[in-house]
């Protein structure tokens, strides 16, 4: 009876290739990019798979500089290619001169030219096209091609970060143009990078995109017309499995070489892996921009007083969540700006775990314990909380039940209630109808100005649309003026103390809870050199020709 | 009822359930704007009245939906935001993807099915344990039995892809075995007890009892005589059974990440995708229609008596 | 036998559900209070079947469970029953359009898959019709009508036929005659010939419904944690099967006991 089974299963084994596997590169990811034009619709899974095939103007490097990719020279003041002048209408502005570098070329050998640059200009200032966000096209208000590959520009305001580009970059004119022209409403149902993705005159970068098969992968082929290092693997196959179980299984089974930090296991999945399956993978973690913390709601009247706030925070052990949940890889945040920012400020106050401190809080500001264990206010009113978060998210239900558990200790009840992203996102925290507490994450670049998440102009109301991020409903003039002054003070050095000191305003206020960083748990084959994790919003995938198969 | 008065009433119903479907998804809470605002804080009030114009979503939803059904009827099934692909091109090969999982599951559960029910039949001593594994069968939750079927076939023996589709140039069927299993060990069991009870109906039958008496082998009664007396049943069965599969794919597609119709209406409908949704749910339905319509009259030829 | 061998094992469920506080006070423990030093727990003499995720006691939770999934299960099944009950009923003794048009949806809702449609119900949002989010008792109902909506087709086939049968017979038409009001008619005499066979459809519901929660939580779309159904936890040990696959096991096996309870019960009440 054993040997017909043990026949059976060599046979079924047999099968997979593992001669030719250093030639191919097969990455898991969670998450299937919605659309492949650069600049329609903004989520992880585009920018890691798009990473491969094309390069941004300018991005942020794995060390979190900003560099260029398609750029000769980032424009400084010093060096000429920023010059501060003033726009047509009085306000400051800037005038911007970007060079592409030599021999950049189109997939179908086309040269690129500040006409691709011009074009993706054009297509975004016009309001019919349906780019995402417009800011950049509503500030640079003027574009010019100087020289077959250079640009000069002119913004109507002036930022420390005004070299980064963000998403612009040159898109194929050669190709996309006449598309464009012929209907803007419809250009981004009509575009090529979702029409004919495949066209390889639509890519840049080392790898260009041969095969999409929707919801479950893409495959990326060498790019010939790359003019710079040579990529390693002659083909890159990016798979999509949105169950994490399903990945780590892929991955074990053989039919995945690696799973990319940026969408993929949660840290203590990985770490777990790493236990089991020890010498198989290389597991990295990196500290990134993904902040986890809990908006309040200050319109809540007894979140609205900062000695219960406070208290929430002292009577919370993050260090023991992080240490027990997620086997120490997360890092805890004492406010928005994470640790490694470089404009981080260390003496920043801190909330270490101390349910005295929370206790004495609680009793100043009136709360007395009842004889359920909930405190309890002059008007008999209970200290409960509602504590929302996105149902699903496995991770962010066991931190908040274990939340509960914690305040619990300190006699302050928080009753959980998630909503499915959708409904958590789209209406209740975007419309502020959050009660009490809501659990969820920003990922940001690096020394992003929180603006939107802390101006009081940016508190959502129905006569803005419901935009801006201010969902605690947070006001205090002194941090408006900080948010309004730091984009436009160029010198770093002038600009530390003012981070300095919205760090201290919002640590001791506690618009919202700063709970910790995410780690991103990189999950690699033993032979597998030079993939460098970012930790931020530009993917490693954007240096992947330094990737090798050892 | 005749074929054109049954197709009939199929349309009927598809375009009675266009609408319904449409109220019901325009009543799921959060536009595709509410989601884009959350992932880019750079969007501004401009940016999203310009957006939610654009996407035609200022309009009240019976306006959508005439418009949808008007587009509908000159041909265009519309635009899946999700995957930035015409409507009907993303369809075609999901459907394809499930109905070959779904064929092979139900061709599975009706071989093991019947000729675990006729083995039971046939050899009385079996039958306790064919109906124990018919009753564990049918009481087990389907992804429960996939993962296990993973963790024992793909990660621990590594015989076979824990999920996924196979790559240019490997053998699909691979991919398809753990899925089929899984979707096909549930739906066994009512193919099994049917077997097993139309058989034992068969076998008492004076026609049957007649043929043993000339001296006919049992094996041969079983396939010549009973099992096309069997049969109607069977295949009233096999119509009813279309929605449910329909409904495993969903579970066992999710499980496998293996593209096809289940996990494309669920991606949908989760990432507010209406146009997608709706074509996919009636597609969905349309098809498990015919199928039961399919039924009907394989039955009707089987069974004069119904004719 | 059959029927015997399903009551008991039903039995042991509820009487599980029933006991979990007095289990929980006899030993000590309880299926809220995460232990963050006790994650994934082997089972021991503290933890009989060891500690879930958040170092949970997975016995207490599987008691509490126990509550929410049978809460589940009887809930949309005693809905179902209700509504095609009703449904069946009416159709048999109106006949006409009334029957046609029941039955008609009746077909319709059979022929349809159901979990695409279970899926887009579960994603409505049950605010505006006052229902708060995220509770737990919400959730259950919640999640038992979604499923009744699906439910009552199979008892309303059942009843319906059964209530034509009696409908028909000789004793109903001299009833009639004799000028017995159609309300007695159908409480007396109809509605009694209809307990075996809406009995059976019942049970099978109350397993399907438990198999359709576990299916629905697999989605995230069942019972929202904290609260405890063996669908949500099954789903959530799924996602750490690697690391601690007895987990997984056990909600699974209560699931399949109790459906096979549930369908060993309906089989011998056909009998």
């Amino acid at each position: 009876m054993r040997a017909p089974i043990l026949a059976f299963a060599t046979l079924l084994a047999a099968t997979p290739a593992m001669a030719q596997q250093r030639e191919t590169l097969t990455i898991g990811i969670t998450q299937y990019p919605s659309t492949l034009h650069p600049n329609i619709e903004n989520m992880a899974a585009k920018s890691y798979v798009l990473g491969f095939a094309r390069r941004p103007l300018t991005a942020y490097a794995p060390d979190w500089s900003l560099v260029c990719l398609q750029c000769e020279t980032l424009p400084t003041i010093e060096n000429g290619l920023a010059v501060r002048e003033t726009t047509p209408d009085g306000r400051p502005g800037l005038r911007l001169t970007y060079r592409l570098r030599e021999g950049l070329r189109w997939g179908d050998g086309t040269p690129m030219t500040a006409e691709d640059l011009l074009f993706a200009w054009q297509a975004g200032r016009d309001e019919s096209t349906g780019f995402g966000a417009a800011e950049f096209y509503r500030s640079a208000y003027e574009m010019r091609v100087i020289d077959p590959r250079t640009i000069e520009m002119r913004l109507d305001k002036v930022t420390f970060d005004f070299a980064s580009m963000g998403d612009f970059q040159p898109l194929p004119a050669h190709l996309e143009r006449a598309v464009w022209q012929a209907d803007p409403r419809n250009y981004r149902t009509r575009t090529l990078y979702d029409t004919a993705p495949t066209n390889p005159g639509l890519w840049s970068g080392p790898y260009r995109v041969s095969a999409v098969q929707p919801g479950s992968g893409i495959t990326l082929v060498r790019n010939d017309a790359w003019s710079g290092q040579a990529p390693a693997f002659r083909e890159i196959r990016v798979r999509t499995v949105e169950n994490t179980t399903a990945l780590e299984a892929q991955l074990l089974s053989g039919q995945l070489d690696m799973i990319a930090g940026e969408l993929g296991l949660p840290v203590e999945q990985a770490a777990a892996l790493e236990r089991r399956a020890r010498g198989r993978f290389r597991v990295e973690y990196r500290p990134g921009l993904i902040y986890e913390h809990v908006d309040t709601n200050l319109d809540n009247p007894i979140l609205a007083d900062r000695r219960v706030r406070q208290a929430l925070m002292y009577s919370l052990d993050r260090a023991r969540i992080v240490a027990q949940l997620f086997d120490g890889r997360q890092t805890v945040a004492n406010s928005n700006v994470n640790p490694l920012d470089q404009m981080a400020d260390p003496a920043v106050r801190q909330y270490p775990y101390d349910l005295a401190r929370a206790t004495a809080l609680l009793e100043e500001a009136g709360w007395r314990p009842g004889p359920d264990g909930i405190r309890r206010n002059e008007a008999g009113q209970r200290l409960t909380l509602d504590l929302m978060t996105t149902a699903g998210n496995r991770s962010r239900e066991q931190v908040q039940q274990v939340m509960a558990a914690m305040w619990r200790q300190a006699g302050i009840e928080a009753r959980i209630r998630n909503e499915p992203p959708r409904v958590f996102f789209a209406e209740t925290l975007s419309r502020r109808r959050h009660q009490g507490l809501a659990m969820y994450a920003w990922i940001s670049a690096p020394e992003s100005v929180p603006r939107s998440s802390l101006h009081s102009d940016e508190i959502p109301t129905a006569a803005r649309n419901f935009s801006g991020q201010n969902y605690p409903g947070f006001r205090n003039a002194e941090m408006d003026r900080l948010l309004e002054q730091l984009p436009i003070t160029l010198s770093p050095e002038a600009r530390r103390p003012l981070w300095s000191r919205l760090q201290a305003i919002y640590a001791e206020e506690l618009p919202s809870l700063p709970l910790y960083f995410r780690q991103d748990a990189h999950v690699w084959p033993q032979w597998l050199d030079g993939v460098r994790p970012t930790g931020h919003l530009n993917p490693s995938s954007l240096w992947a020709e330094e990737w090798r198969a050892r | 009822m005749s074929i054109p008065a049954r197709l009939v009433q199929i349309l009927v119903t598809l375009l009675a359930l266009s609408c319904v479907f449409y109220l019901l998804l325009g009543l799921m809470p959060g536009d595709p704007i509410d989601l884009a605002l959350t992932l880019d804080p750079r969007l501004t009030p401009a940016d999203v009245e310009r957006l939610r114009a654009l996407h035609g979503l200022d309009r009240p939803l019976w306006a959508r939906y005439l418009a949808w059904a008007g587009a509908v009827l000159r041909g265009d099934f519309g635009y899946s935001r999700l995957f930035a692909q015409p409507v009907f091109a993303l369809v075609g090969p999901a459907l394809w993807s499930s109905l070959q999982l779904l064929g092979a599951a139900l061709g599975l559960a009706v071989l093991v099915g019947v000729g675990l029910g006729m083995l039971a039949a046939l050899r009385p001593r079996l039958s306790p344990l064919v109906q124990g594994l018919a009753a564990i069968a049918q009481a087990m939750p389907g992804f429960w039995l996939g993962i296990l079927l993973i963790i024992l076939f793909a990660v621990t023996l590594g015989m076979l892809p824990a999920g996924g589709v196979a790559e240019a140039g490997e053998p699909g069927w691979r991919f398809l075995v753990l899925p089929v299993a899984t979707l096909g060990f549930g739906h066994m069991a009512a193919y099994a007890r049917h077997a097993l009870s139309a058989m034992r109906g068969a076998m008492t039958d004076p026609w049957i009892r007649s043929a043993r008496a000339r001296g006919a082998s049992e094996g041969r009664i079983a396939l010549a005589h009973a099992l096309p007396n069997a049969a109607v049943p069977l295949i009233t069965l096999l119509g009813l059974d279309a929605g449910a599969l329909v409904s495993g794919a969903v579970i066992t597609e999710t499980l496998f990440a293996r593209p096809g119709m289940g996990k494309l209406i669920f991606d949908a409908v989760m990432g507010n995708d209406y146009n997608l949704a709706l074509v996919a749910l009636l597609l969905v339905a349309g098809v498990t229609m015919l199928g039961n319509l399919a039924a009907d009259l394989a039955q009707r030829a089987l069974d004069p008596r119904l004719a | 036998m059959r029927l015997w061998a399903g009551l008991s094992l039903l039995c042991i469920v509820l009487l599980s559900a029933l006991s979990a506080d007095l289990v929980g006070a006899w030993l000590g423990l309880d299926a809220a209070t995460p232990d963050l030093f006790a994650r994934y727990a082997e089972p021991s003499a503290a933890h009989p079947l060891g500690t879930d995720d958040l170092g949970r006691d997975v016995a207490m939770r599987l008691l509490h469970g126990a509550r929410v999934s049978l809460a589940v299960g009887l809930a949309a099944a005693a809905i179902g029953a209700v509504l095609g009950t009703a449904a069946g009923v009416l159709a048999a003794w109106r006949g006409g359009w009334a029957d046609a048009v029941l039955m008609r949806l009746a077909d319709a809702l059979l022929a349809l898959p159901a979990l695409p449609l279970l899926i887009i119900l579960s994603a409505l949002d049950p605010a505006p019709i006052g229902l708060p989010r995220g509770e737990a008792a919400a959730d259950i109902l919640r999640v038992a009508v979604i499923l009744a909506i699906f439910g009552w087709v199979g008892v309303a086939r059942l009843a319906r036929a059964a209530a034509m049968s009696v409908l028909a017979m000789d004793f109903i038409r001299a009833a009639r005659a004799l000028g017995v009001p159609e309300g007695r008619l159908l409480r007396r005499h109809v509605l009694p010939a209809l307990m075996g066979p809406v009995g059976v459809a019942t049970a099978l519901s109350v397993g399907g419904a438990i198999l359709a929660e576990s299916a629905l939580s697999f989605l995230g779309l069942g019972i929202a944690p904290p609260a405890s159904s063996w669908g949500n936890m099954l789903a959530g040990a799924q996602e750490a099967v690697f690391q601690a696959p007895l987990v997984a096991l056990w909600p699974g096996l209560a699931i399949l006991l109790t459906v096979l309870g549930c369908n060993l019960v309906a089989d011998g009440l056909r009998r």
